[in-house]
């Protein structure tokens, strides 16, 4: 039944007028080409050409080309860029002038897609290798990297290439230079590759450039990703894959090979997990071009490094052995440097989160007390920790720039924890008493001192017995061996802060202090340097804050181990005993496997000896882990 | 030897046809003689066949002996470890109490709960004055020192509170002279000069000041506790220098709880050693570490295996529920992972699992996903996998 109103020649539902069709379809096609051939390989950049497509969509005036594309939502620099580096080929394949116009007026532009795509292809034949030996770089590095990947054949499997002084490259080359050495341990550890590498890379691997938080330091992440390089063991240490020796090796040879140039650098962070100075995959080579001129056209030349890094590598090396710098007054090598008696402030940092919160404001107060008591102290986030001082190089500003230099710190050896009795409480009942004094025995600050607070007052309303906080506290002191310092009240804490500071700088007036590398030369000292009151070889700050992060990262090993606890039974001991001899989750699998019964399975582990006494693990353990990893259907 | 090659005892038998069989290429052998051979062998056999048999029974018997031995230095080493415990450790303890102390009458107090407790305890002349020390035989692991008597290197020493206030007074008289921190003089006097001199004689000792007061504490509102708190801060560098610390007790009641407190530190400490904790990085105590009860058929399992998930970093309850309902067993999980085509799929298997009554999360993600599977996959024990 047709209603009257209606044109006879068809049933029209929703949209009565018809969809326009795009007046851009040669940017909409590549596009449209981009964002699938990100999603493919599963790319956070899918999503940011989806966006550009949407909008491009929306937009009912042809765009003559990429720049004009500009004023559209989601079409930033990169994206026009590369329409236009598009946009441009296409020219060269269809020739110039007015009927090639990128507006739709006029059509060759705006041909069958069938007809682009043959364009296309013919275009990269006609970019073929020109058999440029690798080692000829000039101002053409790019495209001779582009010929070198094309070199190795495959469209498909695309080499990656890290960038000529970029982080990765500096990495890889210092790693694979570091593992040549005689006696090389065969890796190495973050400081020390950072250090190393520095020299190498144009950007800083420590401090980032302004307006962003990332340095160099982040294409390590890609790094990894790409199977290139393996970051292992806690402290981590990182070493390169086969793959990864094979391309630093070709860096290497490449590098002495040429004359070294000042290569311009790029500096944007598009992703972070691609790192700024990394090949992007995701791009066709011509893309990448663009993309990389885009960058290089945005960013500036980035001063040097924070570090002053005029020593050649060789003393470099060298004062890493040693641990002690050999150079002079201003003692500004990378590392094994020095602070000479005078050149340095004795500063007491206090934890953030001990001047914050608390509803009774008690916090803000000691923050009061020890400026009225004059005590030079800084507020800064510490990984462990409630108090501890560093020896701060003393640093004038620099005219023309608003915030003085950062100056180098090392941190003493004395380190505090405070807690108030109900803190004490708090802790000791949801466990985390014993896990902050491990944390404190291990951050590598040899004098811990726990400050208990209210000692005096009444503990009536405490939800642990009196004599049982009496009994952690006196624990604290003779079995964890900590110093144990008792106050009334904040105000006292904040006198024992003052007079611990006082003493402090007195007892350093006159000295020299050094910089030890923890991750180098361990925890080390003998047993007087250990119980010497007076250090003078100390770790840096930024070392120890780091290396004292709470959450650090995990190794397989490690949570395997927490996962075997999960199980009632299951002691640190005994998952110990398992792991002696099934280290990951894979080899025990493995071993199960290897098993040519259930019953042989059931028994895999009864007979592991744990502990001090040897003891078997038992039957019931071994069949309850045997039930865990071998049941084929669900768990109950 | 001889014998090696023998046949079964019933395949030889006198029979002609038999032993053609089994004797090497026969050559025009009379009966006899075959007979007298096999007479001889039959000998022979027989007395290795003993032999054999008492071979087997030595050995047996070495075996059963070896293991009653391994037996016997299990207990042994069971009993020397127990030792150690901390219960069997603190009867070994003498608490050495100077003589000083008893002038004071609230001293009963410690000594009368000492012998409840049944705590050896003596009473000393010679020694720190005031002070509270611990003694006993050495271990069979350490130095023998003193005709093998040890002294325990956490030392008490309990003062009225005149003299901790002399004490604090002659500190400052002394730093006012400018004498650099740590340096004693020769007279030995007052009861600082004692504990000074104690200090550098004695090696490694850390001493606990015991202020007894007898009167009420007073809050800090006290003018006098006031001042004399702050006075005392100038012995705290001092006290920092030679590891002294200071508590103000009040009664010998307390004094003797923190005795008795210290006693059962001290006590704690060599079985800890003996036995340490194994060091795998992180620490054994703690929420995360209380295991689930599993029974013989396996029931609980399933709440073990989520709380494995959440043994990684930054892994809530509700993320660790969102892969384990799907994947309900670890064995199924790895199933998955092998019908996946490639790595990169696998990696992300688990990326796009919705996470049901997360504070922030929706769905799995592909980082966590990533460290899932390097944990169940990988084999290098060491890989980090943040």
């Amino acid at each position: 039944m047709l209603d009257a109103n209606m044109p006879t020649d068809q049933v029209c539902l929703g949209r009565k007028r018809p969809v326009p069709s795009c007046p851009n379809p040669l940017f909409l096609q590549w596009l449209t080409e981009l964002r699938d051939s990100a999603k493919e390989k599963g790319l956070k950049t899918q999503y940011v050409y989806q966006k550009a497509i949407n909008s491009l969509k929306k937009y009912p005036l042809p765009l003559k080309n990429g720049k004009e594309a500009k004023i559209l939502q989601n079409f930033g620099d990169g994206i026009c860029k590369i329409l236009d580096e598009r946009l441009e080929k296409h020219y060269r394949e269809n020739g110039q002038g007015p009927q090639f116009s990128a507006d739709g007026s006029d059509a060759p532009i705006h041909l069958a897609p069938s007809f682009q795509r043959s364009n296309m292809a013919s275009s990269k034949q006609m970019e073929a290798p020109t058999n440029e030996p690798s080692g000829n770089l000039s101002e053409h590095m790019k495209r001779t990297q582009r010929e070198v990947r094309k070199e190795k054949g495959t469209k498909k499997k695309r080499e990656y290439v890290p960038q000529k002084r970029s982080g990765g490259y500096a990495v890889l080359l210092t790693l694979y230079r570091h593992a040549q050495t005689p006696g090389s341990k065969g890796f190495m550890f973050r400081n020390e590759l950072q250090t190393e590498a520095q020299p190498l890379c144009e950007k800083s691997f420590t401090v980032p450039d302004l307006g962003s938080k990332y340095t160099a330091w982040s294409s390590v992440s890609t790094l990894i990703q790409k199977d290139l390089l393996v970051k292992t063991h806690n402290p981590a240490r990182y070493s390169l894959t086969d793959q990864g020796l094979a391309l630093a090796e070709k860096l290497d040879s490449e590098e002495t090979g040429m004359a070294k140039e000042h290569v311009e650098q790029m500096s944007e962070e598009e992703d972070a997990r691609d790192g700024p100075d990394v090949v992007d995959l995701t791009l066709e080579e011509e893309e990448q071009e663009e993309k990389e001129r885009c960058r290089s056209s945005k960013s500036l030349e980035r001063p040097a490094t924070a570090l002053n890094v005029n020593q050649a590598r060789g003393q470099i090396s060298e004062s890493d052995a040693a641990g002690k710098s050999q150079t002079p007054e201003t003692g500004r090598t990378a590392m094994g440097w020095h602070l000479p008696p005078g050149s340095y402030d004795i500063v007491l940092c206090v934890d953030v989160i001990e001047t914050t919160g608390g509803s009774s404001g008690r916090k803000q107060e000691l923050v009061k007390e020890l400026q009225r008591n004059c005590v030079t102290f800084d507020i800064r986030k510490l990984n462990v920790g409630d108090f501890l001082w560093v020896a701060r190089e003393k640093v004038t500003p620099v005219p023309g720039q608003l915030r003085p230099p950062v100056g180098k710190e090392l941190v003493l050896d004395y380190i505090i924890e405070r807690k108030r009795m109900d803190d004490l409480c708090g802790s000791i009942i949801d466990g985390r008493f014993r896990e902050q004094k491990f944390r404190l025995k291990r951050c590598g600050l040899r004098k811990p001192i726990y400050l208990v607070e209210e000692c005096g007052s009444a503990a009536a309303h405490l939800s642990i017995p009196e004599s049982t906080l009496q009994q952690a506290i006196v624990n604290t002191q003779v079995v964890d061996g900590f110093f144990v310092k008792r106050v009334q009240d904040v105000k006292e804490s904040a006198a024992y802060l003052t007079i611990m500071t006082r003493y402090l700088q007195k007892l350093y007036h006159n000295c020299t202090l050094f910089c030890r590398s923890r991750e180098l030369e361990g925890d080390g000292g003998d047993e007087s340097e250990q119980t010497a009151n007076l250090s003078c070889s100390l770790m840096a700050f930024t070392e120890f804050n780091y290396g004292a992060i709470k959450n650090k990262c995990q190794t397989v090993r490690e949570v395997f181990a927490r996962q075997l606890m999960q199980i009632s039974g299951v002691s640190g001991d005994k998952a110990a005993a398992v792991l002696e001899h099934y280290s990951t989750v894979s080899s025990l699998l493995q071993a199960y496997d290897q098993c040519s019964s259930e019953s042989e399975k059931e028994k895999l582990l009864s007979s592991i000896k744990y502990g001090k006494l040897k003891r078997n693990l038992g039957p019931a353990l071994s069949r309850t882990i045997y039930q865990l990893y071998c049941t084929r259907g669900p768990l109950s | 030897m001889p014998a090696v090659q023998r046949a079964n005892t019933w395949e030889i038998s006198d029979s002609e046809e038999e032993s053609d069989l089994n004797k090497p290429s026969s050559s025009s052998s009379g009966e006899k003689k075959r007979r007298r051979r096999t007479q001889e062998e039959v000998q022979e056999e027989q007395e290795t066949r003993r032999a054999a048999r008492e071979k087997q029974r030595q050995e047996k018997n070495k075996l059963k002996e070896e293991k009653l031995e391994e037996q016997q230095r299990r207990r042994e080493a069971a009993v020397r470890v127990s030792l150690f415990k901390p219960e069997n450790f603190i009867k070994s303890l003498t608490l050495q109490i100077h003589a000083a102390l008893l002038r004071d009458a609230g001293c009963d107090v410690l000594l009368g709960t000492l012998d409840g407790l049944q705590w050896k305890n003596c009473i000393e002349n010679q020694g720190l004055p005031n002070s509270i020390i611990w003694t006993r035989p050495a271990l069979q692991t350490e130095d023998e020192a003193k005709n093998g008597v040890i002294e325990e290197d956490q030392v008490l020493m309990v003062i009225s509170h005149n003299e901790f206030e002399d004490m604090v007074m002659s500190h400052k008289t002394e730093t006012n002279q400018s004498v650099p921190i740590g340096v004693v003089y020769e007279e030995a006097e007052s009861l600082l000069q004692h504990l000074y001199k104690y200090l550098t004689e004695a090696s490694r000792k850390f001493v606990t000041v015991l202020v007894i007061s007898h009167q009420q504490r007073s809050g800090s509102g006290d003018e006098d506790h006031f001042d004399f708190h702050l006075s005392q801060h100038h012995l705290d560098t001092e006290a920092l220098y030679w590891n002294v610390s200071v508590n103000f007790l009040f009664g010998w009641q307390e004094v003797t709880d923190h005795v008795v407190a210290v006693t059962k530190a001290v006590s704690k400490r060599p079985y800890k050693v003996l036995c340490g904790e194994p060091d795998l990085g992180f620490c054994m105590d703690g929420s995360w570490s209380a295991g689930v009860r599993v029974d013989r058929d396996g029931r609980g399992l399933a709440q073990v295996w989520t709380r494995q998930i959440q043994q990684l970093n930054r892994v809530s309850p509700a993320l660790a529920k969102a892969v384990t309902s799907v994947y309900p067993s670890p064995s199924l999980l790895l199933q998955a992972y092998e019908q996946q085509p490639s790595e990169e799929e696998r990696r992300r298997l688990l990326a796009d699992l919705a996470v049901v009554g997360g504070a922030k999360e929706r769905r799995v993600g592909p980082e966590l996903a990533g460290r899932i599977h390097r944990l169940l996959t990988s084999q290098n024990p060491h890989l980090l996998l943040d």
